[in-house]
Protein backbone atom coordinates (compact mmCIF):
# COMPACT_ATOMS: atom_id res chain seq x y z
CA UNK A 1 0.00 0.00 0.00
CA UNK A 2 1.67 3.11 -1.03
CA UNK A 3 0.61 6.26 0.46
CA UNK A 4 2.25 9.60 -1.14
CA UNK A 5 0.03 12.12 0.33
CA UNK A 6 -0.83 15.42 -2.27
CA UNK A 7 -1.43 19.23 -1.19
CA UNK A 8 -5.37 18.03 -2.12
CA UNK A 9 -5.71 15.00 -0.04
CA UNK A 10 -3.48 17.11 3.02
CA UNK A 11 -6.34 19.72 2.69
CA UNK A 12 -9.52 17.66 2.39
CA UNK A 13 -8.20 15.78 5.14
CA UNK A 14 -7.63 18.29 7.64
CA UNK A 15 -11.32 19.38 6.33
CA UNK A 16 -12.41 16.57 7.98
CA UNK A 17 -10.40 16.70 10.91
CA UNK A 18 -12.07 20.66 11.63
CA UNK A 19 -15.28 19.08 10.76
CA UNK A 20 -14.45 16.41 12.84
CA UNK A 21 -13.46 18.90 15.89
CA UNK A 22 -16.78 20.99 15.28
CA UNK A 23 -18.78 18.01 16.68
CA UNK A 24 -19.52 16.19 13.10
CA UNK A 25 -19.41 12.84 13.88
CA UNK A 26 -19.31 11.46 10.55
CA UNK A 27 -16.19 12.97 10.00
CA UNK A 28 -14.50 10.73 12.49
CA UNK A 29 -16.01 7.75 10.34
CA UNK A 30 -14.16 8.90 7.53
CA UNK A 31 -11.01 9.50 9.26
CA UNK A 32 -11.15 5.85 10.92
CA UNK A 33 -12.09 4.63 7.57
CA UNK A 34 -9.23 6.29 5.67
CA UNK A 35 -6.16 5.60 8.23
CA UNK A 36 -7.21 1.83 9.80
CA UNK A 37 -5.79 0.17 7.17
CA UNK A 38 -2.52 2.17 7.12
CA UNK A 39 -2.56 1.50 11.10
CA UNK A 40 -2.52 -1.80 10.62
CA UNK A 41 -0.04 -2.49 8.17
CA UNK A 42 2.07 -0.31 9.85
CA UNK A 43 1.65 -2.00 13.16
CA UNK A 44 2.02 -5.54 11.99
CA UNK A 45 5.08 -4.50 9.72
CA UNK A 46 6.55 -3.06 13.18
CA UNK A 47 5.30 -5.96 15.57
CA UNK A 48 4.84 -9.17 13.33
CA UNK A 49 1.51 -10.04 15.42
CA UNK A 50 -1.87 -9.36 13.91
CA UNK A 51 -3.42 -9.19 17.58
CA UNK A 52 -1.43 -6.60 18.63
CA UNK A 53 -1.64 -5.05 14.75
CA UNK A 54 -5.58 -5.01 15.79
CA UNK A 55 -5.12 -3.72 19.49
CA UNK A 56 -2.78 -0.54 18.29
CA UNK A 57 -5.02 -0.19 15.43
CA UNK A 58 -8.21 0.00 17.86
CA UNK A 59 -6.18 2.34 20.49
CA UNK A 60 -4.97 4.59 17.97
CA UNK A 61 -8.67 5.12 16.45
CA UNK A 62 -9.96 5.82 19.79
CA UNK A 63 -7.21 8.52 20.51
CA UNK A 64 -7.78 10.04 17.24
CA UNK A 65 -11.30 10.26 18.71
CA UNK A 66 -10.43 11.78 21.77
CA UNK A 67 -7.81 13.74 20.84
CA UNK A 68 -8.71 15.59 17.73
CA UNK A 69 -9.67 18.47 19.06
CA UNK A 70 -5.81 18.90 20.29
CA UNK A 71 -4.87 18.69 16.93
CA UNK A 72 -3.13 22.16 15.93
CA UNK A 73 -2.17 21.78 12.80
CA UNK A 74 1.79 22.63 12.89
CA UNK A 75 2.05 19.90 11.15
CA UNK A 76 0.15 17.31 8.97
CA UNK A 77 -2.79 15.31 9.89
CA UNK A 78 -1.16 12.17 8.84
CA UNK A 79 2.24 13.04 10.21
CA UNK A 80 0.91 13.40 13.88
CA UNK A 81 -1.57 10.27 12.99
CA UNK A 82 1.76 8.19 12.09
CA UNK A 83 3.63 9.23 15.05
CA UNK A 84 0.82 8.30 17.36
CA UNK A 85 0.76 4.83 15.65
CA UNK A 86 4.09 4.33 15.87
CA UNK A 87 3.98 5.53 20.12
CA UNK A 88 1.44 3.26 20.30
CA UNK A 89 3.04 0.35 18.64
CA UNK A 90 6.06 0.98 21.00
CA UNK A 91 4.10 0.57 23.81
CA UNK A 92 2.89 -2.37 22.49
CA UNK A 93 6.30 -3.61 22.15
CA UNK A 94 7.51 -2.92 25.71
CA UNK A 95 5.11 -5.36 27.23
CA UNK A 96 7.00 -8.24 24.72
CA UNK A 97 9.72 -9.99 25.71
CA UNK A 98 12.60 -8.46 22.57
CA UNK A 99 14.72 -10.47 20.78
CA UNK A 100 18.37 -9.37 20.74
CA UNK A 101 18.89 -7.12 17.60
CA UNK A 102 22.04 -8.51 15.24
CA UNK A 103 24.76 -5.76 15.19
CA UNK A 104 23.99 -3.93 12.30
CA UNK A 105 28.25 -3.10 11.51
CA UNK A 106 28.74 -7.09 11.19
CA UNK A 107 26.64 -6.50 8.13
CA UNK A 108 27.68 -3.51 6.14
CA UNK A 109 29.59 -4.15 3.32
CA UNK A 110 33.51 -4.77 4.64
CA UNK A 111 36.11 -3.28 2.34
CA UNK A 112 40.05 -3.18 1.83
CA UNK A 113 42.11 -0.26 3.03
CA UNK A 114 41.91 1.46 -0.73
CA UNK A 115 38.04 0.99 -0.35
CA UNK A 116 37.76 -2.14 -2.76
CA UNK A 117 34.98 -4.75 -1.68
CA UNK A 118 36.56 -8.10 -0.05
CA UNK A 119 33.18 -9.91 0.40
CA UNK A 120 32.90 -12.61 -2.27
CA UNK A 121 29.60 -11.93 -3.64
CA UNK A 122 27.57 -13.81 -5.77
CA UNK A 123 24.73 -12.73 -8.00
CA UNK A 124 21.40 -14.17 -7.06
CA UNK A 125 19.22 -11.53 -8.42
CA UNK A 126 17.74 -13.18 -11.42
CA UNK A 127 14.56 -15.02 -11.35
CA UNK A 128 13.33 -14.66 -8.01
CA UNK A 129 9.59 -13.02 -9.25
CA UNK A 130 8.39 -16.17 -8.11
CA UNK A 131 9.94 -16.12 -4.73
CA UNK A 132 7.28 -13.42 -3.84
CA UNK A 133 4.72 -15.85 -3.57
CA UNK A 134 6.56 -18.29 -1.45
CA UNK A 135 4.96 -17.86 2.48
CA UNK A 136 8.29 -18.92 3.37
CA UNK A 137 10.17 -16.12 1.83
CA UNK A 138 7.32 -13.23 3.48
CA UNK A 139 8.54 -15.07 6.90
CA UNK A 140 12.17 -15.09 5.70
CA UNK A 141 11.80 -10.96 5.22
CA UNK A 142 9.82 -10.65 8.41
CA UNK A 143 12.43 -12.37 10.57
CA UNK A 144 15.15 -9.91 8.93
CA UNK A 145 13.13 -7.33 9.12
CA UNK A 146 12.76 -7.62 12.66
CA UNK A 147 16.51 -7.85 13.72
CA UNK A 148 17.46 -4.69 12.68
CA UNK A 149 18.14 -2.06 14.96
CA UNK A 150 15.15 -0.01 15.94
CA UNK A 151 16.06 3.19 14.54
CA UNK A 152 16.89 1.56 11.05
CA UNK A 153 13.62 -0.12 11.35
CA UNK A 154 10.82 2.38 11.68
CA UNK A 155 12.55 4.65 8.87
CA UNK A 156 12.69 1.58 6.48
CA UNK A 157 8.70 -0.16 7.33
CA UNK A 158 8.08 3.65 7.01
CA UNK A 159 9.68 4.41 3.85
CA UNK A 160 10.00 1.18 1.95
CA UNK A 161 6.67 -0.59 3.64
CA UNK A 162 4.30 2.42 3.38
CA UNK A 163 5.93 3.87 0.95
CA UNK A 164 6.56 7.19 2.22
CA UNK A 165 8.84 9.67 1.08
CA UNK A 166 12.31 10.91 2.85
CA UNK A 167 10.54 14.85 3.35
CA UNK A 168 7.29 12.03 4.98
CA UNK A 169 9.69 10.27 6.91
CA UNK A 170 11.93 12.88 8.71
CA UNK A 171 8.48 14.93 9.59
CA UNK A 172 6.88 12.06 10.91
CA UNK A 173 10.40 11.23 13.26
CA UNK A 174 11.54 14.38 13.15
CA UNK A 175 14.76 13.53 12.03
CA UNK A 176 16.99 15.27 9.19
CA UNK A 177 16.71 13.91 5.13
CA UNK A 178 20.29 12.88 5.48
CA UNK A 179 19.69 10.61 8.70
CA UNK A 180 16.74 9.32 6.89
CA UNK A 181 18.45 8.54 4.31
CA UNK A 182 21.52 6.90 5.89
CA UNK A 183 19.21 5.15 8.19
CA UNK A 184 17.40 3.67 5.06
CA UNK A 185 20.60 3.11 3.32
CA UNK A 186 21.76 0.83 6.47
CA UNK A 187 18.40 -1.05 7.27
CA UNK A 188 18.90 -1.93 3.11
CA UNK A 189 22.60 -2.85 3.12
CA UNK A 190 21.67 -5.04 6.26
CA UNK A 191 18.70 -6.95 4.82
CA UNK A 192 20.52 -7.90 1.68
CA UNK A 193 22.67 -9.49 3.67
CA UNK A 194 20.83 -10.81 6.14
CA UNK A 195 18.66 -12.23 3.30
CA UNK A 196 21.41 -13.41 0.69
CA UNK A 197 22.14 -17.35 2.25
CA UNK A 198 18.23 -18.12 1.67
CA UNK A 199 18.14 -15.93 -1.57
CA UNK A 200 21.41 -17.68 -3.10
CA UNK A 201 20.20 -21.00 -2.04
CA UNK A 202 17.12 -20.69 -3.97
CA UNK A 203 18.91 -19.27 -6.52
CA UNK A 204 21.13 -22.69 -6.75
CA UNK A 205 17.80 -24.84 -6.26
CA UNK A 206 16.68 -23.33 -9.29
CA UNK A 207 20.12 -23.63 -11.46
CA UNK A 208 20.14 -27.48 -10.32
CA UNK A 209 16.32 -28.46 -11.98
CA UNK B 1 37.63 6.72 -10.80
CA UNK B 2 35.72 6.42 -7.47
CA UNK B 3 36.38 3.07 -5.08
CA UNK B 4 33.74 0.38 -4.04
CA UNK B 5 32.93 2.19 -0.94
CA UNK B 6 32.47 5.26 -2.19
CA UNK B 7 30.07 3.58 -4.90
CA UNK B 8 28.26 1.48 -2.71
CA UNK B 9 27.65 4.29 -0.22
CA UNK B 10 25.82 5.85 -2.66
CA UNK B 11 23.70 2.98 -3.94
CA UNK B 12 20.59 3.97 -2.63
CA UNK B 13 20.70 7.67 -3.50
CA UNK B 14 21.56 6.19 -6.96
CA UNK B 15 18.14 3.84 -7.31
CA UNK B 16 15.97 6.63 -5.62
CA UNK B 17 17.24 8.63 -8.60
CA UNK B 18 18.86 11.06 -5.85
CA UNK B 19 22.14 11.31 -7.35
CA UNK B 20 23.25 14.24 -9.94
CA UNK B 21 23.59 12.68 -13.49
CA UNK B 22 27.62 13.44 -12.97
CA UNK B 23 27.81 11.61 -9.91
CA UNK B 24 25.20 8.77 -11.72
CA UNK B 25 27.80 8.60 -14.34
CA UNK B 26 30.51 7.99 -11.86
CA UNK B 27 29.12 5.03 -10.69
CA UNK B 28 28.09 3.60 -13.81
CA UNK B 29 31.58 3.92 -14.61
CA UNK B 30 32.63 1.99 -11.79
CA UNK B 31 29.78 -0.56 -12.31
CA UNK B 32 31.45 -1.09 -15.79
CA UNK B 33 34.90 -2.05 -14.59
CA UNK B 34 33.63 -4.23 -11.21
CA UNK B 35 31.48 -7.35 -11.38
CA UNK B 36 31.34 -7.49 -8.10
CA UNK B 37 29.85 -3.91 -7.87
CA UNK B 38 27.31 -5.00 -9.92
CA UNK B 39 27.09 -8.36 -8.53
CA UNK B 40 26.07 -6.54 -4.78
CA UNK B 41 24.07 -3.68 -7.01
CA UNK B 42 21.71 -6.06 -8.54
CA UNK B 43 21.15 -8.11 -5.20
CA UNK B 44 20.97 -5.11 -3.53
CA UNK B 45 18.47 -3.58 -5.53
CA UNK B 46 16.27 -7.11 -5.66
CA UNK B 47 16.79 -7.34 -1.84
CA UNK B 48 15.00 -3.97 -1.37
CA UNK B 49 12.18 -4.59 -3.99
CA UNK B 50 11.67 -8.23 -2.64
CA UNK B 51 11.76 -6.34 1.11
CA UNK B 52 9.08 -3.38 -0.48
CA UNK B 53 6.78 -5.70 -2.14
CA UNK B 54 6.72 -8.41 0.78
CA UNK B 55 5.63 -5.13 3.60
CA UNK B 56 3.65 -3.52 1.23
CA UNK B 57 1.72 -6.30 0.55
CA UNK B 58 0.15 -6.44 4.58
CA UNK B 59 -3.16 -6.62 4.62
CA UNK B 60 -6.06 -5.94 7.38
CA UNK B 61 -8.36 -9.27 7.94
CA UNK B 62 -12.08 -8.50 7.07
CA UNK B 63 -12.99 -9.72 10.72
CA UNK B 64 -10.35 -7.38 12.10
CA UNK B 65 -12.17 -4.32 9.52
CA UNK B 66 -15.86 -5.39 10.70
CA UNK B 67 -14.60 -5.23 14.20
CA UNK B 68 -12.69 -1.51 13.78
CA UNK B 69 -16.17 0.04 11.95
CA UNK B 70 -17.73 -1.63 15.21
CA UNK B 71 -15.59 0.04 17.67
CA UNK B 72 -15.95 3.00 15.75
CA UNK B 73 -19.44 3.37 15.57
CA UNK B 74 -19.85 2.43 19.61
CA UNK B 75 -17.46 5.26 19.93
CA UNK B 76 -19.69 7.54 17.52
CA UNK B 77 -22.72 6.56 19.86
CA UNK B 78 -21.41 6.68 23.04
CA UNK B 79 -20.83 11.07 21.87
CA UNK B 80 -24.30 11.66 20.17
Amino acid sequence: MSFTQNKETREAEEALVREFQGGNLKAYDKIAEIYQKRIYALSFNLTHNPMDAQDVTQEVLLTLFKKANTFKGKSAFSSWVYRIALNTTYMKLRSRKKEPNVSLEDLLPSYNTSGYQQDKIQDWSENTESLLFANETREVIQKAVDQLPEKEKVVFVLRDGEGLSTEKVSDILDLTIPAVKSRLHRARLFLRKKLSPYFEEYHSQRGKK
Amino acid sequence: MICCKECLDLLSDYLDGDLDAQTSSSLEEHFQDCPPCIAFLNTFKTSTELCRESLSKVEIPEMVQIKLKEFVTQNMRKKE
